[in-house]
């Protein structure tokens, strides 16, 4: 095997179950039970099953959608969302050392501590602590569900970048959203189900922290780009007009039904002919779906159109908005793009840059979805990698953190105005209710109705699934 | 586990059958075939042993002594041409499946075509087997195939997939190895010469120690080191486990069929493979590393290189001494800064002389090296990084140094061509351990050297070379591997040619022989063909004309419903499979077609277009200035790691981050506005159109035969030209309002006098759907 077209001929059908797994195939078996009682009324006629085709979930999902806000390079949770006074005691010290000497990317774990210089103020009803960085997105403090106690892996951004997407620190598996697009299928084919969109430089791994992994390449995630055409080869070249295409793959229908012929139950080939349409509809979709001149002054204003710091990731945002309004399941928006929070020195420059860069157009798109009635149905995910020390790195700077930080999550059936877990007194390592990348995976898994255990692949031997042999959801977190 | 009761019950059930199959083989020459091997096969046969294997375990099929069946006795004689029909025919028969009718030769010569080079036959090419009357006239083609150097091309990518062969480091920057084609090129002519199987596999394995003087057993042994790998790595204790266990995975999928990576942390859930096995496997490994240093030149040629270098070297001293001057200190401080983010641990190890190392030690040191001493490519103090830190007067005047040391380049004998390898170094290994739950320093009991223990129980004694710095472990594992009572190299092997003819192997989870891959379809078939195999001398072309001699192979695509009924996945190979061509293929067929592709064999990698507006991959991606260099075969694309080339990601080409053995089939819109939209692509068409018009003389009717006779080696039946002559009709009206309103056209690439703008135009719209069309990616 692994033959699995855009559409499965029926006849291996046999095989598509038996790779999904136990769990999972019994989900997959229902729908193609379906397809069965079609399959007896044509006799031999051939049918098929498209791999994209929208699944039933393990259980009522809350969320239908995920916007992953990903702020690539690591923010510094002791300085956002995890006030830690015992800092303020520490400053100017090393750590005491009942926390012994971790070793770090940048080995700076014998220097002394820095004190955050934010001040902090808790916010709306739930009083959740969010720090003067923060000041639009802090509005929407009784939406977030916190969660300080996170921890990862890897040490250094390339490997942590892609745990957070696929849950190994090594290249080679399923990204989140490739799991999510296997899992429940798309629910608008004209557009890809898993889009990533970038700020700035190459997300820090390249395309394999959206890889299909062993899945097959049909769930892969797919790059848009918020200016020009979204898509690689979306638009013919400039000499090929759009009648003159549509004639064109008129002529190649003819082509392919000609050849189909005399293999009539060959549905690969069927698949084939029927992604040539569904590319011809993408041009149109695509550029419709990117295209933000029938967005209102208000909306782009509410996102940061308007200024020029905050228009870039701005216009992700509301981009992300529009995706998941169209049934796009999988958006990942990525902040500092190639290590932009990397505050390895000048803490105070670069998180005053990059807060302010994404506090507006974030407090917009929960604004905004809230205001559409979307909210409740997108998971927004915030985070980064790993966190950062509570040591100091070159005076002013911080160094990698993965034992303890935070993420935090809004709407999609996370649990609102809530703070999940907590670090150690000085924001170093997670300590109470930790929480894994692999159970944030299992968690967002499941607020989209899917068992992370059940959803499983059979590759090279073993029933893959997205935690690899971990993960618990985080009940606490949930609504 | 319900499953996996019934799975080994499966198992038990078909052992039945299959020793009902074998079992009256001679006793004889199976004792014959254990005397003096470590394999302990006859277990299986020898009741309860006290160990950890259930008698189901030890029955697996895969497990038990390949002996050569005798040929199945069957009703079609007429349809048998070799033992493989025998053996496919008596599966048919069984079921009361007809064979399948003999494709016709255009089909027949464009499968081969496709299959053994890649591209497809010529219409000159065509017409010279349809004229040829002969028996043999198939033979023919197939030996003259099998001789082109195209041939080593279209499979050793396949056997690249299993390498996970990529040019680059992979991680955050994914850095250019920039002598990792030359194992790229190995391949190849180990291919194209019919290097025996056997001999492939030790070289891979222990080239370096088995004939350290063939610099092409060096660049063998550079399997081994084209795992991911990261330049900014602090603990280097854990890097090495991960590249071990990179290193035991591939191995163990590659050559055993086995899925030891399962048992890394733990013994295997579904497999008889423990957890100690995965650890002796690496302890083969143990005292490896890379060495990308291999200088690959004769001893003259180099005496020669030295001789030039001296003398550029005599002519520059003194400028080299002012650039020296201002470079030392920079590069010291680009050292001191790597060397000081190392843990304590692996500083204290850099800082000691090397004989009071451990072999341990030595590993680690040997690690940094690549990144601390000035030879390696990846060393952090480099030219551009030196360059990097200068300012102002200094950095004014190195370039005024430079512009003068420029001057000698003529002097300077270039680049020492050097190539990358995996070699022992010491003669002492690291213990290796056995690690709880995976984890490099969770370290449990030693372990020896050995291979599967239910196969082989004892570790493996390993005696060191006498001439070589080196343990002799992997000596002892390649020889392990091809001994002929292997049961597992050859089977494994003979299936995945198979599977690359068909589609599908015999055993359909080409790199699972285990309980819970795949049973073989045709058992006595998979086993003749490993006898045959080795009897051959491992010989691989051998395995194609086997296979491609027989009716099996050369068997129509044609669907039969009676068939289809009884065996709907065509499982029994009651017909040729129809299999869609890989992205590398596509490419290469368009170019032939387009009258385009280069030719030119090995060397660097080549840089084609990427798609406009996507940014150059992190680690780089210079385009190719000649066109023609961007024009040459796909196996010579280059492969980076974290990114690759567009249009072969999106048709399957597996993640180089680990072996992949069958690559998946998927069908999505990103292909077709590949295929579809594409500059590319657009101009395969326009070179193609070319090459229709040549040749015609203005008669459209000749010219659309002339273009499917290009494209799929056969002229259009009625309604074909019926679809092409009504397109031109519709497609000119729209092209001559593009016209009117000013719009360009695209045109062949090379316009024949006097032709009409709008007549060229169409044939290139409609070469470019042809070569969209289905028939044209997919081996018929």
């Amino acid at each position: 095997m692994p033959r699995i077209p855009h559409v499965i001929p029926v006849t291996s059908r046999r095989e598509f179950l038996a790779k999904s797994g136990c769990g999972f195939g019994a989900l997959a078996f229902s729908y193609l039970l379906g397809m069965d009682g079609f399959f007896a009324r044509a006799a031999e006629a051939p049918t098929a099953v498209n791999p994209l085709a929208p699944k039933k979930p393990h259980h009522a999902a809350k969320a239908k959608a995920v916007i992953w806000l990903f702020m690539e390079g690591g923010p510094s949770h002791i300085d956002l969302f995890d006030p830690k006074p015992e800092l303020e005691k520490l400053s100017g010290q090393p750590m005491p050392e009942s926390f012994g000497r971790p070793v770090t990317a940048m080995g700076t774990a014998s220097n002394t501590i820095m004190a955050p210089r934010r001040a902090w103020k808790q916010h709306g009803q739930s009083g959740i602590w969010v720090s003067d960085w923060y000041p639009l997105v802090a509005h929407h403090a009784d939406d977030m569900c916190v969660i300080r106690s996170c921890w990862a892996d890897g040490l250094n951004h390339v490997g942590s970048v892609c745990q957070m997407n696929t849950g190994d620190i090594l290249a080679g598996r399923p990204a989140m959203g490739a799991w999510t697009t296997y899992g429940l299928g798309s629910s608008n084919e004209n557009l890809p189900a898993f889009v990533i969109m970038t700020d700035a430089a190459e997300v820090n791994g390249g395309p394999k922290n959206w890889s299909s992994g062993f899945l097959p390449a049909v769930y892969q995630g797919t790059q848009f780009r918020s200016e020009g055409v979204p898509i690689y080869h979306l638009t013919p070249p400039g000499s090929i007009g759009r009648k003159q295409q549509r004639n064109k793959l008129d002529l190649l229908a003819a082509l392919n039904r000609h050849y189909a012929a005399d293999k009539p139950e060959d549905t690969e080939l069927a698949a084939r002919l029927n992604s040539y349409e569904l590319a011809y509809r993408m041009q149109a979709a695509a550029p419709e779906a990117v295209d933000l001149s029938n967005e209102s002054e208000a909306t782009k204003k509410l996102y940061g159109l308007d200024d020029r710091e905050t228009e870039k990731f701005g216009t992700n945002c509301l981009l992300a908005r529009r995706l998941v309004e169209r049934g796009v399941r999988f958006v990942q928006c990525y902040s500092g793009s190639g290590s932009g929070w990397d505050a390895h020195s000048d803490l105070e420059g670069n998180h005053t840059k990059y807060c302010r860069q994404t506090d507006k157009p974030i407090a917009g798109l929960l604004t905004d979805l809230r205001a559409r009635g979307l909210l409740d149905s997108t998971l927004v995910v915030w985070g980064g990698e790993f966190g950062r020390t509570p040591f100091n790195e070159k005076g002013n700077g911080r160094d990698h953190n993965p034992w303890g930080f935070t993420i935090w999550m809004a709407g999609g059936g996370a649990k609102p105005g809530t703070v999940v877990g907590e670090t150690d007194e000085i924001g170093l390592r997670a300590v109470k209710n930790r929480a894994h990348v692999h159970d944030l995976h299992a968690t967002i898994l499941h607020l989209l109705g899917m068992d992370h255990e059940k959803l499983t692949y059979l590759h090279n031997g073993r029933d893959e699934r997205p935690t690899i042999n971990a993960g618990e959801v985080i009940e606490e977190a949930l609504a | 586990m319900s499953m996996l009761r019934s799975l080994r019950a499966d198992t038990k059930l078909f052992r039945l059958r299959l020793r009902s199959i074998m079992v009256t083989k001679s006793v004889s020459s199976f004792a014959a075939l254990v005397a003096g091997s470590v394999f302990c096969l006859e277990a299986a046969a020898a009741g309860p042993v006290d160990d950890e294997f259930e008698p189901a375990d030890r029955a697996h099929w895969a497990f038990q002594r390949v002996i050569r069946p005798d040929c199945s006795v069957v009703n079609h004689v007429h349809w048998v041409r070799n033992p493989i029909d025998a053996f496919v025919a008596s599966q048919l028969e069984a079921k009361q499946i007809e064979p399948g009718p003999a494709a016709d030769k255009i089909t027949l010569i464009r499968r081969a075509y496709l299959d053994l080079i890649g591209i497809p036959p010529g219409p000159g090419e065509v017409d010279a087997f349809l004229a040829d009357p002969s028996s043999h006239a198939f033979a023919k083609v197939v030996d003259r195939l099998l001789a082109s150097p195209h041939y080593g091309e279209r499979w050793a990518r396949h056997w690249l997939d299993l390498a996970r062969f990529a040019e680059s480091e992979g991680f955050k920057a994914d850095e250019t190895r920039p002598n990792a084609w030359r194992y790229r090129d190995y391949v190849i002519k180990s291919f194209n010469e019919d290097k025996p199987y056997d001999r492939f596999v030790r070289e891979q394995i222990a080239g370096d120690e088995l004939w350290p003087d063939h610099p092409d057993a060096m660049i063998a042994t550079a399997f081994n080191r084209h795992y991911p790998d990261e330049s900014n790595a602090r603990n280097l204790m854990q890097r090495r486990q991960e590249i071990l266990n990179d290193i035991t995975d591939t191995v163990g999928a590659v050559f055993t069929g086995m899925t030891y990576a399962c048992a890394r942390c733990h013994d295997h859930k579904y497999e008889p493979i423990l957890q100690t096995d995965y650890y002796r496997l690496q302890a083969f490994f143990a005292n490896t590393a890379a060495r990308d240093d291999v200088v690959l030149t004769s001893d003259q040629e180099l005496e020669r290189y030295r001789h030039r270098l001296a003398a550029w070297e005599k002519n520059t001293r003194e400028i080299r001494a002012q650039m020296e001057a201002i470079e030392a200190p920079k590069r010291k401080a680009l050292e001191q800064e790597y060397f000081e983010k190392y843990p304590a641990e692996i500083r204290a190890i850099l800082n000691k002389p090397d004989e009071e190392r451990n072999p341990f030690e030595r590993q680690m040191a040997w690690k940094a090296r690549q990144y601390l001493d000035p030879k390696s490519h990846e060393y952090v103090g480099s030219s551009e990084d030196v360059l990097a830190k200068l300012k102002g007067e200094e950095k004014r005047r190195w370039q005024e140094l430079k512009a003068e040391l420029d001057t000698f380049a003529h002097l300077h004998p270039g680049k020492l061509p050097l190539g990358s390898a995996m070699t022992d170094i010491g003669n002492a290994a690291p213990r290796t351990h056995l690690l709880a739950k995976g984890v490099f320093d969770q370290q449990r009991e030693e372990v020896q050297p050995g291979f599967l223990q239910i196969l082989a129980p004892k570790p493996l004694e390993v005696t060191p070379p006498s001439h070589l710095k080196s343990t002799g472990r992997r000596t002892a594992l390649a020889k392990l591997l091809t001994e002929p009572q292997n049961p597992l190299t050859a089977r494994v092997m003979v299936n995945r040619i198979w599977h690359y003819h068909f589609g599908k192997g015999i055993v359909g989870t080409t790199s699972d022989f285990g309980l819970k891959g795949d049973r073989p379809t045709h058992p006595p078939l998979l086993d003749w063909l490993a006898s045959e195999f080795i009897q051959s001398g491992w010989s691989i072309k051998h395995l194609h004309r086997l296979i491609m001699a027989s009716s099996t192979y050369q068997q129509s695509s044609k669907h039969r419903m009676e068939a289809a009924r009884i065996d709907p996945e065509n499982k029994l190979l009651w017909r040729f499979p129809l299999c869609r061509l890989e992205g590398e293929a596509i490419r290469d067929c368009a170019l032939a077609v387009a009258g385009l592709l280069n030719p030119k064999m090995g060397g660097p990698a080549i840089f084609p277009e990427l798609p406009p507006g996507m940014p150059a991959p992190r680690g780089g991606w210079k385009v190719n200035d000649d066109p023609a260099e961007r024009n040459r075969r796909s196996v010579y694309v280059f492969v980076r790691r974290n990114t690759r080339y567009p249009l072969f990601d999106s048709f399957d080409m597996p993640d180089p981050h680990e072996s992949c053995s069958r690559r998946n089939v998927t069908t999505s819109p990103i292909q077709a506005l590949n295929l579809l939209n594409s500059r590319l692509s657009l101009e395969w068409a326009q070179g193609f159109a070319a090459r229709v018009l040549e040749s015609a003389d203005g008669d459209r009717q000749k010219q659309i035969e002339r273009a499917f006779r290009l494209a799929y080696g056969r002229p259009p039946d009625q309604a074909e030209k019926e679809i092409a002559l009504k397109f031109f009709q519709g497609h000119r009206s729209i092209l001559a309002h593009r016209v009117a309103d000013g719009e360009e056209l695209a045109l062949p690439s090379n316009l024949p006098k006097g032709l009409e703008p709008i007549e060229a135009a169409t044939w290139v719209d409609l070469c470019h759907m042809l070569i969209n069309a289905n028939e044209f990616v997919y081996r018929n």
